[in-house]
């Protein structure tokens, strides 16, 4: 880049674009999403039976059981998108390929403290993250392991004779309360936590783009930011060693 | 006969008559029976007071006549002043208009209209009842007022209360039969236990429905709550009372509440209390003969679920609270979730609260010049 070049696009605002999920990422997000919503819109008047609302909805012992059909096979979707995933990390695993930014770390909990003092007027500045934020990071394990809840519970209480061929028959009714519970607690989390973390507290989009802007990056994932600058210099250099 | 003894039967004809007329009036309502008069009853059995009294019926059966006084004198009516021509509306006089009858089940079915008279709340019950449909559809057997009252004999039909069943038992002997090996039929018979169900209880008295329908048993579990979810009945016995709530809040019994509300009409599979415990054979569950009885209860889980396997009986909780000796998954499940499910919540929002005010804040500040 010469400077007069420079000088003949000075007001065009370059806006770097980063890369921060792959397509395959962004579509699992889509699949988890759709499936999601609707388990839990054919679940919770599974669940509230003996509210009339719930009668209301389900009316006829055929729309019940198209209900529970509906439910089944978005089960069926999520499960398989689970497969992938966990398919996936494995690959990544035995490739040596796992990038490992999820994993939580004592970084994050000093973020987290971090944080909290920000948010109680103890500091002023915001802790600065790297590729995944603490919260993030939050989300993505409470949906892992929630997830992972509803899924087992689920298949334990939709097969329930076939599973207590080798389980205890006690899993089936502890099945049935973590199936119902944990939809609550999982729906509650991504309603407020997720919900406000990506629409209020800023609309992020970059899991249906895949792209975060370079503004955003350098403001909300600095410590990532600053990485992939020194990664660019340094192979800039390089080249120019080279 | 002399012109004076003539006279004399006259006028005992005239005053029949004229009492008869009196009662017909009178004997609409039992209040009005309060009278004894029993110069009818005098009357009649001057007649069928004979044992030899009879008469063959086109039929073919032989109908006796006789009425001995001493059934009279101990039936309910009788001693209350209710004569013969109270129900034998049909004769006032001596001789008899001719009868139609053709059989003897054919004279109980007109006779037995009579108790309308006196009866009729009773009476209009079992218009609606499964016997008059059963005799609707030909079944002429089907039992009428005096089939499980009696007619010359009526007595009170619950004294003792073993009769109730014994009455029933005249054309449900096998059910009766199981229903006296029952832990309810045993209490009944060996200690004349007024708590326990005699078949009146359940099946209603005169206006007895078909037992046999979605209706009675979408409804069945409400009938058996109504002694077992009763707190003081059920102590008296050293058993729960939240047997019902329990099961009403399981995956049965909120099933069955779903289509006793909304689709009382159709059939479900979801067991009711009778489809384990059974219905007139319901033992102890403690009785190596109960449905129940933990040796037993794979057997009837299989009834609807014939596929499980040998741990399948413990998915049922019974109707018992979760606990940590009965249900331990199920109980450390509850304990877990009973501080998850709060500490999500309250992390969530706490946090999200927090982030909005220190996000006002900041904005607020950074408006300010």
């Amino acid at each position: 880049m010469t400077g007069k070049q420079k000088s003949t696009t000075v007001k065009v605002q370059q806006e770097k674009a980063f890369l921060r999920f792959d397509v395959g990422q962004r579509w699992e997000h889509l699949i988890l999403f759709l499936s999601a919503t609707v388990l839990m819109l054919t679940g919770l008047p599974q669940k509230y039976r003996e509210f009339s609302w719930s009668q209301d909805l389900l009316s006829t012992p055929e729309r019940m059981d198209m209900i529970r059909q509906i439910h089944h096979i978005a089960a069926i979707i999520l499960a398989l998108e689970a497969i992938y995933h966990l398919g996936r990390i494995i690959y990544q695993i035995t490739r040596r390929k796992l990038p490992g930014d999820l994993l939580p770390t004592w970084q994050d909990v000093r973020d987290a403290g971090h944080m909290l003092q920000y948010l109680l007027f103890m500091r002023s500045d915001k802790p600065k993250f790297g590729r995944y934020n603490f919260e993030q990071k939050v989300t993505y394990w409470v949906v892992f392991f929630g997830f992972g809840i509803m899924g087992i519970s689920g298949f334990i209480i939709w097969f329930p004779v076939e599973f207590t061929q080798f389980l205890p028959g006690g899993v089936v009714p502890a099945a049935k309360m973590a199936h119902s519970t944990e939809s609550i607690v999982a729906a509650v989390f991504i309603l407020i936590w997720h919900i406000y973390h990506v629409h209020l507290e800023r609309l992020n989009l970059s899991i249906f783009t895949g792209r975060l802007s370079e503004t955003e990056m350098r403001e909300f994932h600095t410590k990532e930011y600053e990485r992939l600058v020194r990664n660019e210099k340094s192979v800039k250099t390089n080249n120019q060693e080279s | 006969m002399t012109s004076r003894n003539r006279y004399h039967h006259k006028i005992g004809l005239i005053a029949a008559g004229a009492l008869v007329l009196l009662l017909s009036i009178l004997v609409t309502s039992p209040a009005s029976a309060g009278k004894p008069a029993q110069e009818t009853e005098k009357y009649c059995l001057q007649c069928h007071s004979d044992p030899n009294l009879k008469m063959t019926l086109p039929s073919g059966e032989t109908l006796s006549l006789f009425i001995s006084q001493d059934v009279l004198n101990h039936s309910i009516h009788s001693p209350l002043g209710i004569e013969c021509e109270a129900c034998h509306t049909d004769i006032t006089t001596y001789p008899h208009p001719a009868i139609s009858y053709q059989s003897k089940r054919e004279l109980s079915r007109v006779y037995y209209k009579s108790c309308e008279k006196c009866h009729s709340a009773n009476y209009e019950k079992t218009l609606d009842s499964m016997h008059a449909s059963a005799a609707t559809g030909g079944n002429l057997e089907a039992p009428v007022c005096t089939d499980c009252h009696g007619s010359h004999n009526v007595q009170k039909p619950d004294e003792p209360r073993t009769l109730i069943s014994e009455t029933c038992s005249k054309c449900h002997g096998q059910i009766v039969d199981t229903y006296k090996q029952s832990v309810h039929g045993m209490a009944l018979i060996s200690e004349d236990n007024k708590d326990v169900p005699v078949c009146t209880d359940c099946h209603g008295v005169h206006n007895i429905q078909d037992p046999r329908t979605i209706q009675f048993r979408v409804q069945s579990p409400e009938l058996c709550a109504g002694c077992h979810a009763n707190q003081d009945l059920m102590a008296k016995y050293g058993l729960s009372a939240d047997v019902y709530s329990i099961y009403k809040r399981s995956w049965h019994g909120v099933d069955v509440s779903v289509y006793k509300a909304r689709w009382p009409t159709i059939w479900h599979d979801s067991a009711v209390c009778t489809d384990c415990h059974g219905i007139h054979d319901i033992r102890k569950t403690t009785d190596p003969e109960s449905k129940v009885n933990p040796k037993n209860l794979l057997q009837t889980c299989k009834q609807c679920h014939p596929t499980a396997g040998p741990n399948w009986a413990d998915a049922w909780t019974g109707h018992n609270e979760i606990s940590l000796e009965r249900t331990p998954i199920l109980y450390y499940v509850e304990v877990f979730y009973s501080s998850f499910t709060p500490f999500v919540l309250w992390v969530c929002v706490i946090y999200v609260i927090l982030q909005i005010v220190r996000s006002i804040v900041d904005r607020v500040r950074r408006s300010m010049p």
